[in-house]
């Protein structure tokens, strides 16, 4: 009712929607789930891993809200690419005091993989030498070094991959949009010109790279489920039966209503959380915060997939429709990150 | 830069006169009262908001207290949730859809004659629904009929909150015949003190009267008091039912941020803190109440910047309508058979009363008021999804 009103678009707001939307074009004409040879090189010739990149080691500076736009367009076309495992990766190294952190952002940005853990971790040190399991590590195989967070967060380094006592198992999962790997570490020396936080720097930042992932696949839910509700509107107004197309139905109506419900909501939670916390990813209130947008978002992803199988009948269950493959990361989201979320989140309220 | 200055300051001039000025005790003393002790206090409360300007931040410049930005507005609302303030339940109709009714549609005249008392504590009532007409509003029957400079009404409304407090009430009455019905509504202020307005209080579930039916015997009504064009009526409830979106959802939801304290408390007095079970709920719920926070403020947001598209409101209101659900019903839940035991409650506190039975059931006053849940997601799949609307005819088979 009052006419005082006035709200202006930053220039950074302006220019994530124009990256946004190109991503959004390139990765259509790509198609669903297109597979990592394709996209990859793709991600890398556009720039896709510098926007959250600070100005000052050459990236776009669009932050974390920038590569969480980033995660929600793949997160929509499903593509199979170690994009988030790869920012979070950068991202530590950003965070780090490296002497080449520059010259590794370069090499990580332009082709060669770098990749980290997406679930939990138990890896250890002693004399130096790292040993443990690392569990959900895309692309692996394809990686040179991986991002280890030690134990109880005294180290947080780079491991090449490419050493003996490394040894990587490909774990086929049912989501074929995501390449996982186990690897393991059987006393492989640390490089000290790899190390990227110590004592307690180590657990900052740790924590600040648990947070940015849960907020990576918070952002890839809110893409996937996003994309696929839009399908499955798109099918029901288009699929007769009884002389009348299904989206006639009320019963199916209201159960689409409740799902776009439910994706705004998960995703003003992502987007109200990534304004609050800004670049301190770290700290208690960062990490409730991540938390609980993965929760929510993940929760969500896969309700909405649950229901647009069900939505598209018999169709929805034939490995040529893509139902599945929204409805299998969806169920492999809600498993990634780490600790028992709405516990968690509780915990934290109630300290 | 300024403005975030500014804001700052409207910030802690707001919080330093809610310390000051939100009756301490009001809690206690709401509890377990007869409904006239809560009307005194409402209206205590109201006269102090109204003197202090707070009453009224959305109403247009050269209005007391009014010209503010929807941002101010919004921290006036925040800062009330967080000082857990008493809801001005009994004058919500008044300064909301009354007067965004007549800044929208009111002519001069009628502003001037209309406002000043609600300023004064007049208190208003909607008469929209009726025994035939609740989610079909358009099929209202209550007729007015034009006889020279006045209409003459007859009919019957219902689930009118608060009407038998009123003073006026905001009335939709038929006209005409239409097709469609929408065309036939004419929109009239209604003084409830006129001759052939009577009315009588309904209880409700929680055993108070919050709502009434109104009968109407051949009442007056001047032409003057007619609300935009006769058959217009139909456009200005649209506005009526619209005014209220945004603000106070951004004030609902934060009390009920606030208030998930009130779930740690129960949880304490229940023995069930430690409760593993208990606590994965509450951080579900946790996730899902601050999840209805931000889609309040990014609606609030759209409206500030002219972003708003067809659906967002439905999506804010059956969003909060669930949480609310969830969160009574989990302090409900824990609350045990304790719960389950009569006790006085307190009024004025809008859903976060913590008494959890009474907060539950006065939940559904949000999934089925101000349109339903089951209204919304149409309006959510027919204007946002684009699905195809309902056919018109129908037939027994
Ligand atoms: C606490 C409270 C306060 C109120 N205060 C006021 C007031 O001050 N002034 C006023 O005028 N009114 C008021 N109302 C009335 C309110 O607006 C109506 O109750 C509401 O519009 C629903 O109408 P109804 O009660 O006739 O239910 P009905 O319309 O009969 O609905 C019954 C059920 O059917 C569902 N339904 C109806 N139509 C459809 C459809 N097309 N598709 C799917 N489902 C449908 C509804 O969602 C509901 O679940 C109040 C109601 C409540 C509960």
């Amino acid at each position: 009712m009052s006419a005082s009103n006035t709200y202006q678009r930053s220039d950074a707001e302006s220019q994530l929607i124009e990256l946004r939307d190109s991503a959004r074009q390139v990765l259509s004409g790509l198609g669903l789930a297109v597979n990592e040879e394709k996209v990859w090189p793709i991600v890398t010739d556009l720039g896709w891993l510098l926007v959250g990149v600070p100005e000052t080691l050459g990236g776009l500076e669009q932050g974390v809200t920038g590569s969480c736009a980033f995660h929600a367009e793949l997160g929509r076309s499903l593509a199979a690419a170690p994009y988030a495992a790869a920012t979070i990766a950068i991202d530590a190294i950003c965070h780090s005091t490296l002497a080449n952190q520059q010259s590794l952002i370069e090499r990580f940005a332009t082709g060669e993989i770098v990749t980290a853990s997406l679930a939990e971790s138990a890896v250890a040190i002693a004399s130096n030498k790292v040993t443990g399991t690392m569990t959900a590590v895309p692309s692996a195989d394809k990686a040179s070094h991986v991002l280890v967070c030690v134990e109880n967060s005294e180290l947080v380094a780079l491991l090449s991959l490419n050493q003996p006592g490394v040894e990587i198992t490909a774990r086929q999962t049912w989501d074929t949009t995501r390449r996982l790997f186990d690897v393991r570490f059987a006393d492989v020396a640390l490089d000290e010109t790899l190390t990227l936080a110590s004592g307690a720097d180590a657990k900052t930042l740790s924590s600040r790279i648990s947070t940015l992932r849960d907020f990576a696949l918070a952002a890839d839910a809110v893409g996937g489920a996003e994309a696929l509700l839009e399908m499955t509107v798109e099918y029901l107004k288009t699929r007769k039966q009884f002389g009348r197309p299904l989206a006639l139905f009320q019963a199916l109506k209201h159960r689409c209503a409740d799902l776009k419900m439910l994706i705004s909501s998960a995703e003003a939670l992502l987007n109200d959380s990534l304004s609050r916390v800004g670049n301190q990813l770290d700290g208690a209130q960062a990490v409730a915060m991540g938390k609980a947008a993965k929760y929510l978002a993940c929760s969500v992803y896969a309700r909405v997939a649950e229901e647009s199988l069900q939505l598209h009948g018999g169709i929805g269950m034939t490995s040529e429709y893509p139902c599945h493959l929204y409805l299998k990361r969806a169920l492999l989201n809600e498993h990634l990150g780490s600790g028992n979320y709405e516990l968690d989140i509780a915990d934290h309220f109630l300290s | 830069m300024n403005s975030t200055v500014d804001s700052n300051n409207l910030r802690e001039e707001v919080r330093a006169w809610l310390t000051q000025n939100v009756p301490q005790d009001w809690r206690q003393a709401m509890t377990g009262t007869d409904q006239d002790a809560f009307v005194k206090a409402q209206r205590d409360w109201f006269n102090k908001l109204v003197a202090a300007g707070y009453a009224t931040p959305h109403w247009p410049e050269g209005w007391p207290g009014g010209g503010r930005s929807l941002a101010d507005q919004k921290i006036i609302y925040e800062e009330t949730a967080r000082a857990d303030a008493p809801r001005l339940i009994l004058f919500f109709v008044a300064l909301y859809h009354s007067a965004c009714t007549l800044m929208e549609w009111g002519t001069q005249e009628q502003k001037e004659k209309y406002l000043p008392g609600i300023l004064k504590g007049e208190i208003w009532c909607q008469g929209f629904s009726e025994p035939n007409a609740g989610s079909d509003l358009a099929s209202v029957k209550t007729r007015a009929e034009l006889k020279g400079d006045r209409y003459v009404i007859n009919g019957q409304k219902t689930w009118s909150t608060m009407a038998q407090y009123a003073d006026k009430c905001l009335l939709l009455t038929r006209t005409g015949k239409s097709e469609p019905p929408q065309g036939g509504l004419t929109y009239l202020l209604l003084d409830m003190k006129a001759k052939g307005v009577s009315v009588r209080p309904i209880s409700q579930i929680t055993g108070d009267d919050e709502f009434a039916e109104i009968f109407f015997d051949d009442v007056e009504v001047l032409v003057e008091d007619r609300v935009g064009k006769d058959g217009e009526g139909w456009a200005v409830a649209q506005s009526t039912l619209s005014s209220e979106r945004g603000l106070t959802l951004v004030e609902l939801t934060q009390r009920m941020r606030y208030s998930l304290a009130k779930v740690a408390e129960v949880m304490r007095e229940r023995g069930r803190a430690s409760d593993p079970a208990i606590r994965k709920e509450l951080g579900a719920l946790i996730a899902k109440v601050n999840a209805s926070c931000a889609l309040a403020d990014q609606y609030l947001l759209k409206r500030i910047s002219g972003t708003e598209a067809a659906g967002d409101a439905s999506i804010v209101k059956l969003n909060y309508a669930r949480t609310l659900r969830e969160f009574t019903k989990l302090g409900m839940s824990i609350s045990g058979l304790q719960g389950q035991y009569f006790e006085d409650f307190t009024r004025g506190g809008s859903q976060e009363t913590g008494n959890w039975t009474v907060d539950f059931m006065n939940s559904y006053n949000w999934s089925i008021a101000g349109g339903s849940d089951e209204i919304q997601r149409n309006i959510i799949a027919e204007r946002m999804l684009l699905m195809p609307r309902e056919p018109k005819n129908w037939q027994l088979s």
